[in-house]
């Protein structure tokens, strides 16, 4: 055998180097790709400012129809009886919930 | 004089057995599971074809539902068999041709039964309809990888056997080796990234799939049968190779042809039309390296035909280079836009993949085995019936599946394209001949059934000793293993 | 010839094809502009097919399943074969009942939004680009009661028990004869005990008190196979070859 091919040393070598040959073009493409473009869809913003339209039209409706004066008065009554611990009667029954004394139980 | 001579004629018997013995596990593990894994894809590939004509063919198995079974028979066939036989064949003719000895073979048999693992996981994945879904790539996506670290663990010492080789010259079978050990990981990686980790086009991830399936075959299993024909052919024949020259063409012929090959898959779709062009090219011009390969190894073994006929590893390896020519021609044939037009959505593609995967690669990897079994067990092949019927029933096999496969795609075009006829008739005329496609891989399943058989007896060590090879020869009137008697009279010979 | 000289020889040999084939077209296709609608169209802006939610989840279970096998989505140029004519693939052509004919070729941005493109391996099945639109067409052509949905589940289920059209060359709409060679799908159904109606349940009889029901990924295969209307309704596609009378004519 010839000492001077095959020794610890060139094996080592020779590992990390067919490691290295493998791997070239994945290493390639590590290098090269974050430098691609990048994928763009021009279809799908094409299509959103269709649909960006219509929920700016939708938001502005409900802003217009939002009453901030009826629903601050609506909140008051509620925070009147919160500390009370009792339920305030609402104008609609709680489904599921018992009934009270002067209802009758459904049949 | 003399004595230098065998002294260093000795020491190379010394040194080539040694190498045997250290290799002994890998290969021998790899060869019998690849074997196992043939005869469940070609078992898979019966269920496939026998669903084209019967389609109500066990459909109470859900997990061998048509296109699911397909997948798996073709996954099953090159990764479970086609990579493993190649593994075994690599491993023992580097370290032969490098003469070194194998210093990893635990490793290297870790691998393999890793590699075997997660091939049944994806191949498990796929039949329950959990696959990638993209065509010629169907392993779920985290498989790739695991086999890329697989084939890196198995191959990577032939790699540092072949770069810590005594100086001298390097033999042709030794390239191809190379070559096609640095080719699969290249185009492995890329493959996987493109389809699996990137977002791009539908149609270029497509593309990169078809492209990885047309490169797996010509710059792998390729590079692979022909490294091993190169050396089986001298070997046997005792005869140097033909022409030195055109060896070294023939390889870099296919070096400059091969990676082109695959998008012709893509012919007629969206795409730039350079791409499914130049992949049509490339199979047309791979006819470049077939007939130097074919007319080099052909005129080796020329005027030895008592040779071929006797020498199993022989017969196989000198079929299948001839199966190389005839997949050069027939490549020319399909690959121009007249045939590409008829022929694209037909079973032709089908069948020319099972010429390369089958009549090409896999006779070659016969021939290899039948030669490197016997030197690594110590033991001779029992039985010189069970070669016979696994050579003729492939033959006879290989050429069924390619001709109706062939011949009814070209049908099966023609029905297409011709407008008066209602789509009813092409699909009649495709189920005919899928019929001759089942009838053929039921005689390959019982080429290789007994191929099987045979090598697990070889891995039992139930070989016979002797020093008679298992011949073909059909000659001797009395038993191919030698004078009767003779197995008695061993102990008595002298040392 | 060296270790080097061989490997230099490698690298150049693969890395040109690599770099032409794979690297280059991969990254330029990833961003393919938009193609819009023509002037005489009745949509307007970029064509976008519909494939969100479970018909993209459709597109993934259509690869799985091995569909690709069998059946191809791309009508090809006809230097490349004469799908654009082959009965109604293309599109609807011009009958009593439609007024323009709709048949186009494919394009690329036809895949958009899909992992991969299902071109297709073989065709033992019709190539299905427009299965949708033929499907919806031919079941209310024939007054069909049933909808496109179970007509789509019942093939899946027991190719052979649904009725299949098909439009010749002469353009007369008929019900071919020839019964499907598509293998049933079983793994996609699950036979189930009836509970009440059976509501969701394939109109199949097999024993008394049990249904055969669609899973869910049989649900998102068809609404993905619906979703294939690759004809743009006779909406004119400038890039792509059309027999509309109002589309612009290719300056070429």
């Amino acid at each position: 055998m010839d000492h001077t091919r095959d020794n610890p040393l060139k094996r080592f070598s020779a590992f990390w180097i067919a490691i290295l040959l493998a791997t070239s073009f994945g290493i390639a493409l590590i290098i090269t790709q974050p430098f691609a473009p990048d994928k763009t869809d021009k279809a799908y913003e094409m299509v959103s400012e269709g649909r960006l339209e219509i929920k700016d039209g939708i938001d502005r409706a409900q802003d217009d129809a939002l009453n901030e004066a009826a629903l601050a008065e609506a909140l008051q009554a509620q925070a009147k009886s919160f500390d009370k611990n009792t339920e305030s009667k609402g104008s609609m029954p709680v489904p599921g919930a018992a009934p009270t004394p002067s209802e009758k139980p459904a049949e | 004089m003399a004595e230098n001579n065998s002294t260093a004629d000795s020491k190379d018997v010394v040194l080539r057995s040694s190498i045997d013995r250290s290799l002994r596990h890998p290969v021998m593990f790899l060869f019998a599971s690849g074997a196992l894994w043939l005869v469940l894809s070609i078992v898979l590939g019966l269920v496939a074809s026998a669903k084209k004509h019967n389609p109500e063919f066990l459909t109470c198995f859900s997990w061998l539902d048509a296109g699911k079974v397909d997948a798996a028979h073709m996954s099953a066939m090159i990764y479970g068999w086609g990579l493993q036989a190649a593994f075994g064949i690599i491993i023992w003719l580097m370290a032969r041709l490098s003469r070194k000895e194998c210093t990893a073979s635990g490793i290297i048999l870790w691998a393999a039964h890793v590699w075997n693992a997660v091939v049944s996981y994806g191949i498990i994945r796929i039949m329950m309809g959990e696959g990638s879904g993209v065509t010629y790539m169907e392993f779920p996506s985290e498989v790739w990888p695991l086999l890329l670290v697989c084939y890196t663990t198995i191959t990577i010492w032939s790699l540092v056997q072949f770069q810590v080789r005594d100086a001298g010259h390097v033999y042709v079978s030794q390239w191809y080796l190379l070559a096609g050990l640095l080719w699969f990981p290249w185009i492995a990686v890329t493959a996987w990234v493109f389809v699996f980790l990137m977002d791009g086009h539908p149609l270029m991830v497509a593309g990169v799939a078809g492209w990885f399936k047309g490169t797996l075959f010509s710059l792998f299993f390729l590079p692979v049968a022909l490294g091993s024909a190169y050396y089986l052919a001298p070997k046997v024949t005792g005869r140097p190779v033909y022409s030195y020259n055109i060896a070294l063409f023939g390889f870099w012929s296919l070096a400059v042809f091969g990676p082109w090959a695959g998008m012709e898959k893509l012919f007629g779709a969206p795409v730039p039309q350079f791409l499914p062009y130049a992949g049509a090219a490339s199979m047309i011009l791979i006819l470049i390296p077939a007939i130097a390969v074919g007319y080099n190894i052909i005129k080796t073994v020329i005027g030895n035909s008592e040779v071929i006929a006797e020498s199993p590893s022989l017969r196989f390896t000198a079929a299948g280079v001839v199966l190389f020519l005839a997949f050069g021609g027939l490549s020319v044939l399909l690959h121009t836009v007249p045939a590409l037009k008829l022929t694209q959505f037909t079973y032709t593609g089908y069948g020319f993949d099972i010429l390369g995967l089958y009549g090409v690669f896999s006779l070659c990897a016969f021939g290899a085995i039948y030669f490197i079994v016997p030197r690594i067990t110590r033991r001779e092949w029992l039985s010189r019936r069970f070669i016979k019927w696994h050579f003729f029933c492939s033959i006879y096999g290989i050429s069924s599946v390619v001709i109706c496969a062939i011949a009814g795609g070209l049908s099966q075009g023609q029905g297409i394209e011709d407008l008066s006829q209602p789509f009813g008739t092409m699909a009649e005329r495709a189920s005919q001949f899928s019929w001759g496609v089942t009838l053929a891989w039921a005689f390959i399943l019982f080429a290789n059934f007994f191929f099987c058989l045979h090598l697990f007896l070889m891995w039992a060590r139930l070989g016979r000793r002797s020093s008679h090879p298992t011949l073909l020869d059909a000659h001797h009137p009395t038993s191919p293993h030698g004078p009767e008697g003779e197995v008695d009279n061993y102990s008595s010979a002298s040392a | 010839m060296t270790f080097k000289a061989f490997i230099i020889g490698l690298l150049a040999t693969f890395g040109i094809p690599w770099l032409l084939l794979v690297v280059v077209p991969y990254s330029t296709m990833r961003s393919l502009g938009p193609v819009e609608y023509g002037k005489d169209s009745e949509f307007t802006g970029a064509f976008v097919p519909k494939r969100d939610g479970r018909i993209k989840e459709g597109s993934r279970i259509f690869g799985q399943e091995g569909c690709a096998l069998c059946h191809t989505q791309v009508i090809r140029p006809t230097y490349a074969g004469n799908d654009v004519h082959r009965g109604e693939w293309a599109g609807l052509r011009k009958s009593s009942s439609v007024d323009e004919d709709t048949r186009r070729e494919t394009i690329a941005q036809d895949f958009q939004q899909e992992d991969v493109a299902h071109i297709g391996q073989t065709r033992v099945g019709p190539d299905l680009s427009n299965f949708g639109r033929r499907l919806e067409h031919y079941l209310k052509l024939n007054k069909s009661s049933r909808t496109p949905e179970q007509w789509a589940l019942m093939h899946l289920y027991n190719p052979k028990a649904v009725p299949r059209y098909e439009v010749p060359e002469t353009g007369a709409q008929i019900i071919t004869a020839w019964k499907s060679a598509c293998p049933p799908k079983s793994g996609l159904f699950a036979k189930v005990q009836v509970n009440g109606a059976g509501y969701g349940n394939l109109p199949v009889d097999i024993e008394a008190g049990m249904g055969i029901k669609p899973s869910d990924r049989a649900r998102a295969l068809v609404s993905y196979l619906l979703s294939l209307k690759k004809d743009t309704l006779g909406n004119p596609l400038p890039d792509a070859l059309n027999f509309n009378p109002k589309a612009p004519k290719s300056e070429e």
